[in-house]
C-alpha cells in the first residue's frame, strides 16, 4: 500500500472514529435520559392501573353490599323453593350495572345467575371455601360464560338470616372498556393479556380498542411473566417501530397469575432523535474525511515527494547505475535520509572501481600464472634439449648429428605443445556469437559419445545415453553445443581416473531441453562447485581451467542455465536448461 | 227495628248487584292470541256454538256466534283469534287490555297476580328433542338423553308445569309412561361418551320456538357434564337435533302414539289390540333415541280482567268460548 494512500486511511480512521466516539456517547446519555423517563412514565402509569383497579373494586364491593343488604335478598335467602328467582340475578345485575352476578345458595347451589341462567343448581364449591366473604375486597377470578371464559373483577357478599344463607356474588368484566379507561400519556399504550386459556392466545389480548395488534409479538414475554409471576421487561419491533413493554402479572385469590398488564412505551422519539444524531454523525464524518482527503493529499504531497525520488534513485542503483543520486531539497529526516543515500551511492561507486580494479589485476597474476605454468613445462624440455646438443657438438662431436636429430624432434614437438596452448587461449579469447538452428540434441548426444567410445574404453568408463523421445528440436549452434558437451565429457573423464559410470541424458522440457551428465568420480567441495566456472580455475594437476568457463559462456550466449549438482566421494552432475 | 230494615235492605241491595254482575252478558268480541298457527281451518277446530266468517292463514280467524247452535247462542257476539303470536307479545298485549284471552310462559306463570285467571289443561303437548340424520352414533343420542337433568328443567324453567316423561305419550293417555326412564345418569352417559371421537361428540342444537331457548342452553350445559359438544344455534340453522313441542291431539292411545309419531318423522307404529301391544309400540319407536322425550307440558291460558264465565279450554286442550262473556268496566 502506498505511504500516501496509508497515510490517507489513517486520517480518514482517525476522524470516522472521534466522530463515532462522540456520536456513541451522545446516543448513550439520551438513551439513559429517555429510559428514566420511560421508567417513570411507567410507574405514573402502573399508579394509575392501581387506583382504577381499586376503584372499581371498591364500586363492585359496594354494589354487591347494597344486592346483599336488599329485602329481596333476606327474602330469596328465606324461601326454599328458589326456582321463582331464576331471572332475579340478571335483573338485578341489569339494575345495579353489574356484568356477573350470581346468588347462591348456602349449600353452594346457584339460585339465580345473570351471566349463564342456564346454570342454576350447578354448584359454587368456591363460595363454600371461605369462612367469612365479609372483610374481603374485590379480587379477579376466571369466570365461564356459556360461550367463553373472562376475566373478572368480583366482590362476594353474604345474606344470613337465621340459618338460611345466601351468597351474592357480582362483578365486572375486565375489558377494553376498563383498558379504555386508562389514560395513556403520547407514546405509551396499555394492553391487558386475560390469561383464559391454557395456552397463548392472540385474541385475549386487548387495548382500549379491542383485539390488540401484533399479539403474536408480546407472546414471549406474556409467557415469561405467566411462568415466573413477576414483572418483566421486552421489547419487540425494530426501528421506529420499536416499543418496550412493562408487563405486570395481575394474580387471583390463590396467587395464580389471572392476567398480564402490559405497558407499552413507544422508542420512536428516541430512535428519531438517534437516527438525528447518526445523521449528524454521518455528515460530519464525511465532511471530516473529505477535509482529511484534501489535508492529506496535500500533506503527504509534501511528504512523499522527496521519498518517491529516495525510491526512483534506489530503484536506479538496483538496475545498475550505482552513480545515482537523490537532490536535497530539506534539512529534516527525509533530508538526512537523501544525504546518506548519497553517500551510500558514492561509496558504493567507489568500491567497485577498487573491486573491479582488484578483480583485474587478480585475473592477470592468475592468467600470469597460468600461462606461466603451461609455458614453463615445454621450456624446460627446450632448454635441456638445445644444452644437450651445445654439449655434443663440444664434447662428442662425431655424435653430434645424431643428437641434433633427437634434440630438433624434441625441439619440434615441444614448440607444437606450446602452440595448442597458446591456441587454447586464442580460442576462449575470440568465441564466436552462436548461430542459431534446430538442433536435435539426442542426435547431437549420439553423435558425441560415439566420438568418445575408444577413449571412454580405455579410461575403463562405462558410458549410457538416455535419450527422451519426446524432445523436439531446439533452437542452438550446433558446433558450440558440441563442444560444451565433449568439454563436459572430458571433464567426467578426468573426474574418473580409475573408471566409473557416465550418464548423458536428454529430456524434453516445455519447448526446450534439458541436458544432464553425470559421473561418478571423486565429487567436488561446495566450495570448489562455486568457483567451477571461473575461467582459468581447475582442480586438476593439468588442463588450463577454460573447459568449464567456455561451456557456461556457451549456455550463457544461448541465453540457457547451467548448474551443478555434486557430492564428495560420490560423483557430480552438470545440468544445461535450453529454450 | 228501623235499624234491621235498614241491614235487610242493604243486603238485599248487595245481593242484586252480585247478582247481576255474575248474570252473563250477550255480546262483544273476545280477543284472544296465540303461539300456534294451525294451517288450515279444519286444523284449528271450529269452536263449539261459532262459525269461522274470517281465515287470514298463519295470522288471523274470527269466529262469529252461530245463533242456531244446538245448545243456544253463545253470549259472544265473536272470537278474534290472532295467531302466530309469541309468548312475550302476548304478555305485553295482556298486561295493556289488547288482548283477553293468551298463552302463559313459565316465566309469565311466576309472575300471574292473584286476581287473573288462569286455565290449564292436561299435558297434551309433548316437548321432545329430535334427532337429524348427522347424528348416526346412537351412543351420542343416548349419552344425551341420559345426561339431560329433567327434573332441574321441570322446576324451574318450566315451573311445575306437565310432567317429566321419558315417554311419548303422557301417563294420562296411556298410564304406563312411569315406566319409561327418565331420570339423568351423567356416568354412563359420561362412559359412552368416552369411546367416541371428539370430532364426533359435537352435536348443534335448535329451539323450534324462542321461548324454550332456556331449556335449549340447560341442555347444551347438562351434555358439557357428560363431555359432549352441543351448541346452541338459531333455529333456521339445519341443526343436529332440534328441541320442539307437539300437540297430541287424541285421547285415545293408539291414535295419539300414530300422531306423536308422525310429527316427530318415525315410523308409523303397528296397531294395537291391548296396553301392552301399546306399550311395545312406543318403546321400539323410542329405539335408537332418534327422539327423547322430556316432558309433557298442558296448555295454559291466563285472561284479562274483562272476561267472565270459563274455562276457556277443556283438560284435553279444546277450546270452550260458548261459555264466556265479556264486562266492559270502567
Amino acid at each position: 500500500m502506498m505511504f500516501r494512500t496509508r497515510l490517507l486511511l489513517i486520517f480518514a480512521v482517525a476522524v470516522a472514529a472521534a466522530v463515532g466516539m462522540v456520536e456513541l456517547i451522545v446516543s448513550s446519555r439520551a438513551r439513559r435520559a429517555f429510559e428514566n423517563m420511560e421508567a417513570r412514565r411507567v410507574d405514573a402509569m402502573v399508579r394509575q392501573f392501581d387506583q382504577e383497579f381499586h376503584r372499581r373494586g371498591e364500586e363492585i364491593v359496594r354494589t354487591v353490599q347494597g344486592i346483599a343488604d336488599s329485602a329481596r335478598a333476606r327474602e330469596i335467602a328465606l324461601t326454599p323453593d328458589a326456582s321463582a328467582y331464576l331471572s332475579e340475578a340478571g335483573t338485578l345485575a341489569s339494575t345495579d350495572r353489574l356484568d356477573l352476578l350470581e346468588l347462591v345458595a348456602g349449600d353452594g347451589a346457584i339460585v339465580s345467575s345473570a351471566q349463564w341462567q342456564a346454570r342454576f343448581g350447578y354448584k359454587e364449591e368456591w363460595l363454600l371455601s371461605e369462612p367469612d366473604w365479609q372483610p374481603r375486597t374485590a379480587f379477579l377470578r376466571r369466570e365461564e360464560l356459556p360461550d367463553a371464559v373472562t376475566l373478572a373483577l368480583l366482590a362476594v357478599r353474604t345474606v344470613s338470616v337465621g340459618e338460611m344463607k345466601l351468597y351474592v356474588a357480582g362483578g365486572r368484566v375486565l375489558d377494553r372498556e376498563f383498558i379504555a379507561s386508562l389514560v395513556a400519556p403520547q407514546g405509551m399504550r396499555v394492553l391487558l393479556y386475560r390469561n383464559l386459556a391454557p395456552a397463548f392466545s392472540p385474541a385475549d389480548l386487548i387495548d382500549g380498542n379491542g383485539p390488540a395488534e401484533s399479539a403474536g409479538q408480546l407472546r414471549p414475554l406474556v409467557e415469561q411473566v405467566e411462568k415466573q409471576g413477576k414483572e418483566a421487561l421486552g421489547t419487540v419491533c425494530t426501528g421506529v417501530t420499536a416499543e418496550t413493554f412493562h408487563a405486570l402479572p395481575l394474580k387471583g385469590s390463590g396467587n395464580e397469575v389471572l392476567g398480564v398488564l402490559l405497558i407499552g412505551n413507544s422508542r420512536r422519539d428516541l430512535m428519531e432523535l438517534e437516527a438525528s444524531m447518526l445523521r449528524t454523525a454521518v455528515i460530519v464524518a464525511v465532511t471530516g474525511i473529505l477535509m482529511a482527503i484534501v489535508l492529506s493529499w496535500w500533506a503527504t504531497a509534501r511528504i512523499t515527494r522527496p521519498v518517491r525520488r529516495l525510491a526512483e534513485s534506489a530503484g536506479r542503483v538496483a538496475a545498475g547505475n550505482w552513480g545515482a543520486t537523490v537532490e536535497i531539497a530539506t534539512t529534516d529526516e527525509i533530508g538526512q535520509l537523501a544525504r546518506a543515500f548519497n553517500r551510500m551511492t558514492h561509496e558504493l561507486v567507489e568500491q567497485r572501481e577498487r573491486l573491479v580494479q582488484a578483480e583485474r589485476v587478480a585475473a592477470w597474476r592468475e592468467l600470469a600464472r597460468r600461462l606461466a605454468h603451461e609455458l614453463k613445462n615445454p621450456l624446460f624440455p627446450l632448454q635441456i634439449t638445445v644444452e644437450n646438443m651445445q654439449r655434443a657438438r663440444d664434447s662428442y662431436p662425431d655424435q653430434f648429428d645424431e643428437v641434433f636429430r633427437e634434440g630438433t624432434s624434441t625441439l619440434l614437438a615441444e614448440l607444437s605443445n606450446l602452440k595448442q596452448i597458446i591456441g587454447r587461449f586464442s580460442d576462449f579469447a575470440k568465441m564466436p556469437a552462436p548461430e542459431m538452428q534446430p538442433v536435435n540434441f539426442n542426435e547431437l548426444v549420439t553423435e558425441t559419445m560415439r566420438l568418445f567410445e575408444a577413449q571412454l574404453v580405455k579410461a575403463n568408463i562405462r558410458a549410457s545415453a538416455q535419450l527422451d523421445p519426446a524432445v523436439r528440436p531446439v533452437p542452438a549452434d550446433a558446433e558450440q553445443m558440441t563442444r560444451a558437451l565433449r568439454n563436459l565429457v572430458l571433464n567426467a573423464i578426468d573426474a574418473m581416473p580409475g573408471g566409473g559410470t557416465l550418464a548423458v541424458r536428454t529430456k524434453a522440457v516445455g519447448a526446450g531441453v534439458r541436458l544432464e551428465v553425470s559421473d561418478t568420480g571423486q565429487g567436488l567441495t561446495p566450495e570448489e562447485c562455486e568457483r567451477l566456472f571461473t575461467p582459468y580455475y581447475t582442480t586438476k594437476t593439468h588442463g588450463t581451467g577454460l573447459g568449464l568457463a567456455i561451456v557456461q559462456s556457451v549456455v550463457s550466449d544461448h541465453k540457457g542455465r547451467i548448474a551443478v549438482d555434486s557430492e564428495k566421494g560420490k560423483g557430480t552432475t552438470f545440468r544445461i536448461d535450453l529454450g | 227495628m228501623d235499624k234491621l230494615k235498614h241491614v235487610l235492605l242493604c243486603i238485599l241491595t248487595l245481593a242484586l248487584v252480585a247478582a247481576a254482575a255474575t248474570r252473563p252478558r250477550y255480546g262483544g268480541t273476545l280477543r284472544v292470541e296465540m303461539r300456534e298457527s294451525p294451517p288450515s281451518p279444519e286444523a284449528f277446530g271450529v269452536p263449539r256454538g261459532f262459525v269461522l266468517t274470517t281465515w287470514e292463514a298463519g295470522h288471523r280467524a274470527v269466529f262469529t256466534a252461530d245463533e242456531n247452535a244446538p245448545g243456544g247462542r253463545p253470549y259472544l257476539d265473536a272470537v278474534d283469534i290472532q295467531m302466530a303470536r309469541s309468548l312475550r307479545d302476548q304478555s305485553v298485549d295482556l298486561e295493556l287490555g289488547k288482548a283477553d284471552v293468551v298463552e302463559l310462559s313459565p316465566s309469565e306463570l311466576r309472575r300471574q297476580s292473584a286476581s287473573r285467571r288462569v286455565w290449564s289443561s292436561s299435558p297434551v303437548r309433548l316437548m321432545a328433542l329430535v334427532f337429524g340424520p348427522r347424528i348416526t352414533d346412537p351412543r351420542v343420542r343416548e349419552a344425551l338423553a341420559l345426561a339431560i337433568d329433567r327434573t332441574a328443567i321441570h322446576s324451574v324453567l318450566l315451573q311445575r308445569q306437565g310432567e317429566i316423561s321419558g315417554a311419548l305419550l303422557p301417563q294420562w293417555i296411556t298410564g304406563y309412561a312411569f315406566a319409561f326412564g327418565a331420570a339423568a345418569d351423567i356416568a354412563k352417559a359420561q362412559a359412552l361418551v368416552a369411546g367416541i371421537a371428539p370430532a364426533d361428540r359435537t352435536v348443534t342444537l335448535a329451539a323450534d320456538d324462542p321461548a324454550n331457548r332456556g331449556i335449549a342452553d340447560r341442555i347444551q350445559l347438562n351434555a358439557r357434564d357428560a363431555h359432549l359438544a352441543v351448541s346452541v344455534v338459531q333455529a333456521t340453522t339445519n341443526a343436529d337435533v332440534r328441541l320442539v313441542e307437539t300437540r297430541i291431539p287424541f285421547a285415545d292411545a293408539p291414535h295419539a302414539l300414530a300422531s306423536v309419531a308422525a310429527a316427530f318423522g318415525l315410523n308409523e307404529p303397528p296397531a294395537a289390540r291391548n296396553p301392552e301391544e301399546q306399550y311395545a309400540a312406543e318403546r321400539n319407536l323410542l329405539e335408537g333415541f332418534r327422539v327423547i322425550p322430556l316432558v309433557h307440558l298442558p296448555d295454559v291460558y291466563g285472561a284479562g280482567l274483562r272476561v267472565q264465565g270459563g274455562p276457556v279450554i277443556t283438560p284435553l286442550g279444546e277450546w270452550r268460548f260458548d261459555s264466556l262473556w265479556v264486562e266492559d268496566r270502567p
